[in-house]
């Protein structure tokens, strides 16, 4: 029982490391910035910009929201171009012809990309302290990590999702990106939720990420535990659901692909 | 001119609508992101107080940014895939220039993403109510046509930059939104501080875009007009002269280290 | 026209790869090294070596898509860093592997769009991809996307891409690979029909019986140097007339084999292959009788289990060149 577990930890160590190493072959630590904060902070910049025309009057908000986002980006599309990645590698049916066990192989592709986009959000609420004279003072740093961790982890999820849908189509990433642009009007990022119509507050709330996004705000607006509670209990009882879609999915595709031989088509 | 043969042209289109933009997917990118851009800037206008969206700014901008992604995203994702399907050393390795090859595809995908701006456009009259009163018609006709003209000079510019390494395709990733927000594509020029706008002055986009909204806008300033269109047109050219000059280095630099096969 | 196809003087190619996160090392790797040859016109020649041996980083030279680090090529005197253009006109080339086709569309739209890309008539092109999609075996395959091709299709189809322009100097990077027998054995026949049209082929191989069977002359490459260029007949010289006998023997008898073979001379070499149970021991000599003689006691199955006598092939003056450079 314990090799068990030791096996597959070792596995999913082995796993993640590969998964993450396999895409990104960086070679300078400007290439790793770049490639990581450069999209978001210019994207974030382009909604700024149409904030001020607009009579928007709190840029602040703009920020903070997109620093949010970027974890659960980064995760998210991490988890699925590095199952997409390697079906278009051919390494696929190695891996799932496997007698490995499936849990860490799944989770396995994951870690690397919550760990990256925690750093990156962690750097990129620098920046913006920086830039945008973010008032750190009142701030429970703990608090906010955690929320920034917890963003991470619960859009993994969404990630798994999406990466099985790469599996059955090598287009999967197209529906993901456009999911992801999405993701800008409807978990509260450049504007609360609450500005929504209300079909859309509906989904909103049925997404990860919503009630995180609102606690970190929380948080940064110098809030205590007991009120960001709830609201991180939600979170993780959302992002639960997500990861265990996702992983029925994978196990459904990877069923039906033995019976059909899409696995490796490209 | 002899190597834009026509017949090289329709198998081009051929194959880049085949393999890509015939896809109910491409409506993505298309459609939907574009839309969402125009929806960010209405609810964005909407929590500001505005009972109504600026409809050229945010609407047909929209259709710009579609316009805009699809192009960088195109040329990316033609490249990356000759990349994979390791196509990209047989059309080096063919009489057929690779330049020629991208400017071909670069007009393709310009003309792609026209879908974008006209579907927008569409959207601001049959939905928003935008009225064509009081527009400039041949200003916003002229503007357009430039404005093609200096995405394309950029995309062509870009194409061959992507082309040099497999590495270049994050430098692009990070090209695609600075050129939108500097550029304004969503907002007037004018909101971004000075040296920004400045800045901007070396893009052809900016001065096409900014004299197809003033125009739509009912601009007839004949002269801010031409200064524009000169602007744009004499900038775009200084673009394709830098692709022409950094064309045989790109084509020396990949016969080098052996990137063409790799992927 | 210039008599010569294909001359190569002095080739080199060095990589440099790039490694690591923060000190970025560079590793260099001598892939090609000092490569000259002749081919003329009308020849077919072999490139024969192993994985890694140099043999497609050599083509890629010679085809205008990798410039040689030191070293000058020339394709019917045109020189192919100079020339690009000129020599890209009159040659075809072939790689192998899954790669280098639009896998969504079908093999016609394939190859009419690299028909646009050499600038064929469109009446030439439309009259040319269904015959060589026949020539190469798929003709019934034509308007089927490339991506429900099995591996040897796809190689089959690199085939006929070569062939649109009709070039006068052909290069096939290891043309056979993962096609099966009869397959190839049709393939075989079809580039030396194509020698016979006049054709200037360039072929890289891995099978000694391919070179063999194909090549007016041969080119044993390997680690990035030529070893021995002639023509089959003349390498099949270095055979010697040796005989080859292969005993399959017990496990634990094979030092005992061994010590008993020991009174012969030097003309004879021993050789455990130590891949098989029970082990075989391969024995190279002059006078098989006297071998035979000596293991005849133990021609049984407690300690010789099999045994094998051949004449020397190609096959083992390619295993003697290459495992001599091994050293
Ligand atoms: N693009 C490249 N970058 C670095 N090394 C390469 C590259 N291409 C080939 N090599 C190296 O050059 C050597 C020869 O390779 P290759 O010509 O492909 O061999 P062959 O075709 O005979 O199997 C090998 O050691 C290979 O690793
Ligand atoms: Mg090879």
């Amino acid at each position: 029982m314990i090799k068990y577990l030791l096996q597959s930890l070792r596995l999913y160590l082995y796993q993640a490391w590969l998964s993450y190493h396999g895409r990104y072959s960086i070679t300078s630590p400007f290439g790793y910035i770049s490639s990581k904060l450069g999209f978001p902070f210019f994207l974030m910049l382009f909604f700024i910009f149409m904030g001020k025309f607009v009579g928007y009057t709190n840029p602040l908000y703009i920020v903070i929201g997109n620093v949010l986002l970027i974890p659960a980006a980064g995760s998210m599309s991490g988890v699925t171009n590095a199952i997409g990645d390697e079906r278009s590698w051919g390494t696929l049916s190695y891996v799932l012809g496997s007698p490995a066990p499936r849990l860490p192989i799944f989770m396995g592709r994951s870690l690397f990309y919550i760990l990256d986009g925690f750093v990156t959000a962690v750097l990129g609420f620098a920046i913006a302290a920086g830039i945008f004279h973010l008032d750190m003072a009142t701030i429970n740093f703990g608090m906010l990590l955690l929320c920034i961790f917890l963003l991470a982890i619960t859009s993994s999820g969404l990630g798994f999702l999406f990466g099985s849908i790469s599996l059955i189509s090598r287009d999967g990433w197209i529906i993901l990106n456009t999911f992801l642009s999405a993701l800008y009007i409807l978990v509260g990022v450049n504007f609360p939720v609450g500005s929504l119509p209300s079909a859309l507050q509906t989904i909103a709330f049925g997404l990860p990420l919503t009630r995180g996004i609102m606690a970190a705000r929380l948080v940064l607006a110098g809030a205590g535990w007991n009120a960001i509670r709830p609201l991180l209990a939600g979170e993780v009882l959302v992002g639960a659901i997500y990861i265990l879609v996702g992983y029925l999915c994978f196990r459904l595709i990877e069923k039906r692909s033995l019976t059909s031989g899409t696995l490796d088509a490209i | 001119m002899k190597a834009l043969r026509w017949g090289l042209i329709k198998q081009q289109m051929l194959v880049t609508l085949r393999v890509r933009a015939l896809h109910v997917l491409s409506l993505g990118l298309f459609v939907i992101q574009p839309a969402v851009f125009t929806a960010v800037g209405m609810l964005l206008s909407h929590a500001a107080g505005n009972a109504m969206p600026d409809l050229v700014y945010t609407v047909i901008g929209g259709g710009i940014m579609g316009l805009w992604s699809g192009l960088v995203f195109s040329s990316t994702y033609d490249i990356t895939g000759d990349r994979y399907y390791g196509t990209l050393e047989l059309i080096v390795g063919s009489p057929t220039s690779l330049t020629t090859i991208e400017a071909i595809r670069t007009l393709i995908n310009v003309l792609t993403g026209l879908f974008s701006l006209g579907l927008a456009f569409v959207a601001a009259l049959a939905i928003f109510g935008y009225s064509l009163q009081g527009v400039n018609f041949w200003g916003a006709g002229i503007s357009l046509l430039l404005l093609l003209f200096s995405m394309w000079c950029i995309g062509v510019f870009l194409a061959n930059f992507l082309a040099w390494s497999r590495l270049s395709g994050s430098f692009v990733d990070f090209l695609e939104m600075p050129i939108a927000f500097l550029c304004g594509f969503m907002y007037p020029i004018r909101v971004l501080p000075g040296w920004l706008q400045t800045l901007s002055g070396v893009i052809p986009i900016r001065w096409a875009l900014q004299a197809m909204n003033e125009s739509l806008l009912g601009n007839r300033d004949l002269p801010f007009l031409l200064t524009h269109w000169a602007m744009a047109v004499g900038i775009s050219l200084v673009f394709l002269a830098i692709t022409g000059w950094l064309q045989a280095r790109v084509h020396d630099s990949i016969r080098l280290s052996g990137e063409l096969s790799s992927i | 026209m210039h008599p010569v196809a294909i001359e190569a003087r002095s080739l080199n190619k060095t990589f440099i790869t790039k490694t690591g996160l923060w000190k970025t090392r560079t590793r260099s790797t001598l892939a090609v090294e000092d490569i000259s040859l002749t081919i003329e016109r009308g020849e077919l020649f072999g490139l024969l070596g192993p994985n890694g041996a140099g043999k497609t980083t050599t083509v890629k030279m010679l085809t205008t898509l990798l410039l040689p680090t030191h070293g000058t090529a020339r394709i019917l005197g045109l020189d192919v860093v100079q020339q690009t253009a000129q020599v890209r006109k009159h040659i075809g080339f072939a790689f192998s592997g899954s790669r280098g086709f639009y896998n969504r569309i079908t093999a016609t739209q394939n190859l009419n769009y690299f028909a646009q890309l050499y600038a064929l008539d469109s009446a030439i092109t439309r009259q040319r991809v269904p015959q060589l999609l026949e020539l190469v075996g798929l003709g019934t395959r034509g308007d089927d996307k490339v991506e429900t091709y099995s591996s040897g299709m796809v190689q089959r189809l690199h085939l006929a891409r070569a062939l649109l322009h009709d070039p006068e100097v052909l290069f096939l990077d290891e043309p056979t690979v993962g096609i099966d027998p009869v397959g190839s054995r049709e393939l075989r026949q079809t580039i030396k029909n194509l020698s016979s049209l006049g054709k200037t082929i360039l072929l890289t191989t891995h099978y000694m019986a391919e070179a063999e069977e194909l090549c007016h002359r041969i080119a044993i490459i390997n680690k990035g140097r030529i070893v021995a260029l002639d023509s089959p007949e003349a390498l099949k010289r270095h055979i010697s007339g040796d005989s080859v006998i292969e005993a399959c023997i017990q496990p634990g008898q094979v030092q005992g084999i061994l010590d008993l073979l020991r009174v012969l001379d030097g003309r004879t070499l021993v050789e455990v292959k130590n891949i098989t149970e029970p082990e075989t021991v391969s024995i190279r000599t002059p006078e098989p009788a006297r071998v035979l003689e000596l293991l005849s006691p133990y021609l049984n199955p407690q300690y010789i289990q099999g045994l094998e006598v051949r004449n020397q092939t190609l096959e083992d003056v390619y295993v003697t060149i290459i495992k001599a450079g091994g050293q």
